[in-house]
């Protein structure tokens, strides 16, 4: 096994090649399989590729570094908010997509010290995961002066840190606390054109299996299956009914394929029909939205009262609501730029909850669904910029 | 306007000319400077980050709309907006490479924005009491997204003003 680091501005990046197993002598150098992964998963991975080359005979290596861009990438492994752009620009295979785990975030402190990190009394940097991953570990120390946090990719630089918010796999000594940020889901998929996909093909399948699992298990837990989907026992009475005001930017109009907004009504029905193709949903472009008539007016109850369903990727495409009780509002925000991407057993949606009491709202028949991504138009390169809305349900119907 | 001396009698003060209430509305086209100011909420410099941009009508259906963008490089920096005559309301939102701004600083936003249009006093709109809703981050101009603060608000102000 060789290891090479190479430091850049962004990333630090180590290669494992893992030859063939056994060593014989062939006439053309092996083929390697090279897997892209980021800081959070790599640790994870090491073991399970070791384990893929041995029970195989086929190399791979492993470069850590964001998902995007591919390079020379058969197989990507990022979290949600790597992989958005790349799953739906069709850079990688948005149906070879699966999800291998998830790693939860923790904080580190010194056993002697202030748990809190915000709190007066701890002082010293505290290092934070840099990159994409990152991004929602930032926000949430959005209150901390920024010439105390330490934004690093180095997975060593952030396990020698006395105080920290990392990824678990990242953590190094210290107390460990639970963080309540979203873990990073580690999604593979298979990136489209690679001149090894039948390597990478099978290097998916393996870690899809349970000696994969078994490899990976130590580092990435499974994916809760909390929010088992009872669509099918729902009356369709639980999901938005009408449409009743909608506006997406000129640009998205004219770029986006799926600007249908009779999409978002009735249940979850979006499917991937190949490649990247789709069907069921509507894509709200750089901050437009929809907003729909839930059909009677519906009050605040314990916990969260309305789900909306978010197709194609995860996370990386968040979503703001707001509710009202007429068409023409006003209109309260219950929730601003949520990630909306909690796996949907048996649906190819992914989906994110609402809660009226976080908008002060009792009663609401009206639900304005906001794209949360705002990515520039011109800029997006896909047919599915902002938000992919495939369904709004409440939840106490 | 007349300075006077001190302790010399100022006689009767002029009553002020009112300025002028701004008119509501005015289309928005052509130059712009668009000013953000984070959150006060937010532990990040409040120094206000200025954009050049260029405005241009976009759309009249299902509502008309306006494309602002950062000038020139329009994609590295875009505000896409329905506007409704005297208010307008929509995204602003950086790539991943985030837009320099005359402070020569870094910006990330993905944020909403939302703001009154009221005539300049060349004739278009503008936008000089405007409020966004979302994500912005601060580095240094080579700096990495957040290096000099990060903050989710739904009160960062901005201005869009001809230039």
């Amino acid at each position: 096994m060789t290891m090479t680091r190479s430091r850049s501005a962004l990333a630090v990046t180590a290669v494992l090649a893992l030859t063939r197993a056994g060593g014989r002598a062939t006439a053309a150098p092996p083929e390697i399989v090279h897997v892209r992964a980021s800081a959070a998963f790599a640790e994870c991975l090491a073991p399970a590729l070791d384990a893929f080359t041995r029970t195989t005979g086929i190399a791979a290596s492993l470069t850590i570094a964001e998902p995007d861009p591919v390079e020379d990438a058969d197989l990507l492994v990022g979290d949600d908010l790597e992989m958005t752009r790349v799953l739906e620009g069709g850079v990688a295979d948005v149906s070879t997509a699966i999800d291998l785990g998830q790693v939860p975030w923790v904080t580190v402190v010194p056993a002697d010290g202030p748990a809190d990190l915000a709190s007066a009394s701890a002082s010293g940097p505290i290092a934070v995961l840099g990159g994409h991953a990152g991004r929602e570990a930032r926000e949430s120390l959005g209150s901390i002066a920024p010439d105390r946090i330490a934004l690093s990719p180095d997975a060593a630089a952030l396990r020698r840190a006395a105080r920290a918010l990392v990824p678990r796999s990242l953590a190094g000594a210290g107390e460990r606390r639970p963080s309540h940020l979203r873990a990073l889901v580690a999604t593979a998929a298979i990136v489209s054109g690679s001149p090894r996909a039948g390597d990478a093909r099978r290097l998916l399948a393996f870690l899809g299996s349970e000696d994969g699992r078994r490899a990976l298990g130590g580092c990435l837990d499974p994916i809760p299956t909390a929010a088992a989907s009872t669509v099918s026992a729902q009356a369709a009475t639980a999901y938005a009914q009408a449409v009743v005001d909608w506006w997406l930017p000129q640009c998205t109009l004219a770029h986006n394929r799926y600007n249908d907004p009779e999409e978002v009504l009735g249940p979850p029905d979006a499917v991937n029909l190949g490649g990247n193709v789709f069907q069921g949903f509507m894509s709200l472009g750089q901050g437009g939205y929809v907003t729909v008539d839930m059909g009677a007016t519906f009050t605040d109850a314990t916990g969260p009262d309305v789900r909306v369903y978010q197709s194609v990727s995860g996370a990386g495409e968040p979503v703001t609501l707001y509710a009202a009780s007429s068409a023409s509002g006003p209109f309260t925000m219950v929730g601003l730029r949520v990630p909306c991407g909690t796996r949907t057993p048996g649906l190819f949606s992914n989906h994110c909850d609402f809660d009226l009491a976080a908008g002060g709202v009792a009663t609401a028949r009206y639900l304005k669904v906001e794209d949360g991504e705002i990515y520039p138009c011109l800029h997006g390169g896909t047919d599915s910029e902002g938000t992919d809305i495939d369904a709004v349900e409440l939840l106490h119907q | 306007m007349t300075l006077t001396a001190c302790g010399s009698n100022p006689g009767p003060t002029p009553s002020p000319s009112p300025s002028p209430t701004p008119q509501p509305g005015g289309s928005l086209t052509g130059a712009y400077t668009l000013q953000i100011t984070p959150s006060a909420a937010c532990a990040m410099s409040r120094t206000p980050q200025s954009f050049p941009m260029a405005a241009a009508a976009a759309g009249v259906s299902p509502h008309p709309g306006v494309q602002v963008l950062l000038d020139p490089n329009g994609f590295l920096l875009e505000m896409e907006v329905l506007s409704d005559v005297v208010t307008i309301r929509g995204g602003l939102g950086t790539t991943e490479a985030g837009a320099l701004s005359d402070q020569n600083q870094r910006m990330w936003v993905h944020a909403m924005g939302t703001g009154p249009v009221q005539h300049a006093s060349d004739g278009r709109g503008e936008v000089i009491s405007g409020l966004f809703a979302g994500y912005v981050a601060l580095a240094a101009a080579d700096g990495a997204e957040g290096q000099l603060g990060t903050c989710s608000a739904a009160d960062h102000a901005f201005t869009l003003r001809p230039r």
